[in-house]
């Protein structure tokens, strides 16, 4: 037991490394991580997917595959842009799956094993945020002009001075969501991978003390049941954050759009 | 040595006491949409947007916290 357990805080430490991005080759000078090399295999996969499911569009859609697509898109249709944008949501709708899917995608791929997230690197993340934060600031300023934008940070019926004060904290929320929307995913992805890796070696840990250590003990291996049964456990919640956390960033864009195209 | 040891432990500490005001404000928000959308089911569409609007900028201080756990 306590070889075990030595083995496995050893093994345990040193895990932060695997998640650091590694270099696989550089082109021209700039290093292309295996995190840039899962990106491009999401977004051929998105590609595939979305391409396969228009081709064969239909009023009433008889294949399987092409209905799950469909839904997935009345699913941001509906309880992404419809509720929470409002009026004028079908503008924004193209933008909101795309990331839905990108994301949906990206994420669902890490879960098969020794396949990694784009998501889980935060260079990818600040990217993805930044693209939400300009697009809603650009439809802003679009619905409400340069001005009538930056004058309905502060929501109407504050008056005096507390104007001003408002503003500026509106402001500093405005700006600190490209922040918080790239840091969620990021953190999301990677803690709950970290905590999928630190128990899947727990349990070999256990498993390699009992049947490798010269004499069989197999009272020694029974906690790695436990540990798999958790691994298994945590594998389940994994797939929910998976959904949700693509679910939150396209419903998140939705709200900071609809906050810039209709002001309170 | 020494040092290097606290500072990453009270790296782990800050994060954990940065997570406590969001991880209460965040219940109370759920809270609140639970309540409201079972008194009126038709408002829960428009409620779902403020809720998350207010779960972000709370759970934005969680994740400042986390941050300065990477940079600090």
């Amino acid at each position: 037991m306590g070889e075990a357990l030595n083995m496995f805080v050893e093994e345990a430490q040193g895990i932060a490394a695997h998640f650091d991005p590694q270099t696989v080759f550089s082109i021209g000078g700039s290093n292309v991580t295996q995190y840039v090399i899962w990106l491009f295999i999401a977004l051929a996969v998105t590609f595939i997917v979305i391409l396969v499911a228009a081709k064969k569009l239909k009023l009433v859609p008889t294949n399987k595959f092409v209905n799950m697509v469909e839904y997935g898109y009345d699913f941001v249709n509906k309880n992404v842009a419809e509720d929470v944008i409002g009026n004028g949501f079908k503008k924004h709708v193209p933008f909101l799956a795309t990331l839905f899917f990108f994301i949906l995608i990206c994420n669902f791929l890490s879960l098969i094993p020794g396949f990694k997230t784009a998501t889980g690197a935060i260079s990818c993340t600040w990217a993805l945020s930044v693209i939400s934060f300009v697009y809603f600031i650009v439809y802003g300023i679009k619905a409400n002009g340069l001005g009538g934008y930056i004058a309905s940070l502060a929501p109407s019926g504050v008056s005096g001075p507390l104007k001003p004060v408002i503003w500026f904290l509106e402001l500093f929320s405005t700006v600190i969501r490209v922040l918080t929307l790239a840091v969620r995913l990021y953190g999301n992805m990677l803690a709950g991978h970290m905590m999928l890796a630190i128990f899947a070696i727990a349990t070999t840990c256990f498993l390699q003390v009992s049947l490798f250590s010269g004499s069989m003990d197999l009272i020694a291996g029974l906690p790695s049941i436990a540990w798999f049964l958790l691994l298994v456990l945590i594998y389940a919640l994994e797939c929910l954050v998976a959904f949700i956390q693509a679910f939150v960033f396209a419903i998140l864009s939705a709200s900071y759009i609809g906050g810039a195209v209709h002001p309170h | 040595m020494e040092i290097t040891l606290a500072l990453a432990a009270l790296k782990v500490v800050g994060y954990g006491l940065a997570a406590i005001g969001p991880g209460i404000g965040i219940g109370i928000a759920t809270y609140g949409l639970c309540t409201s959308a079972a008194r009126q089911p038709e408002m829960k569409g428009q409620l779902m947007g403020y809720f998350f609007i207010g779960a972000a900028m709370s759970e934005a201080l969680a994740l400042l916290g986390l941050v300065l756990f990477f940079i600090g």
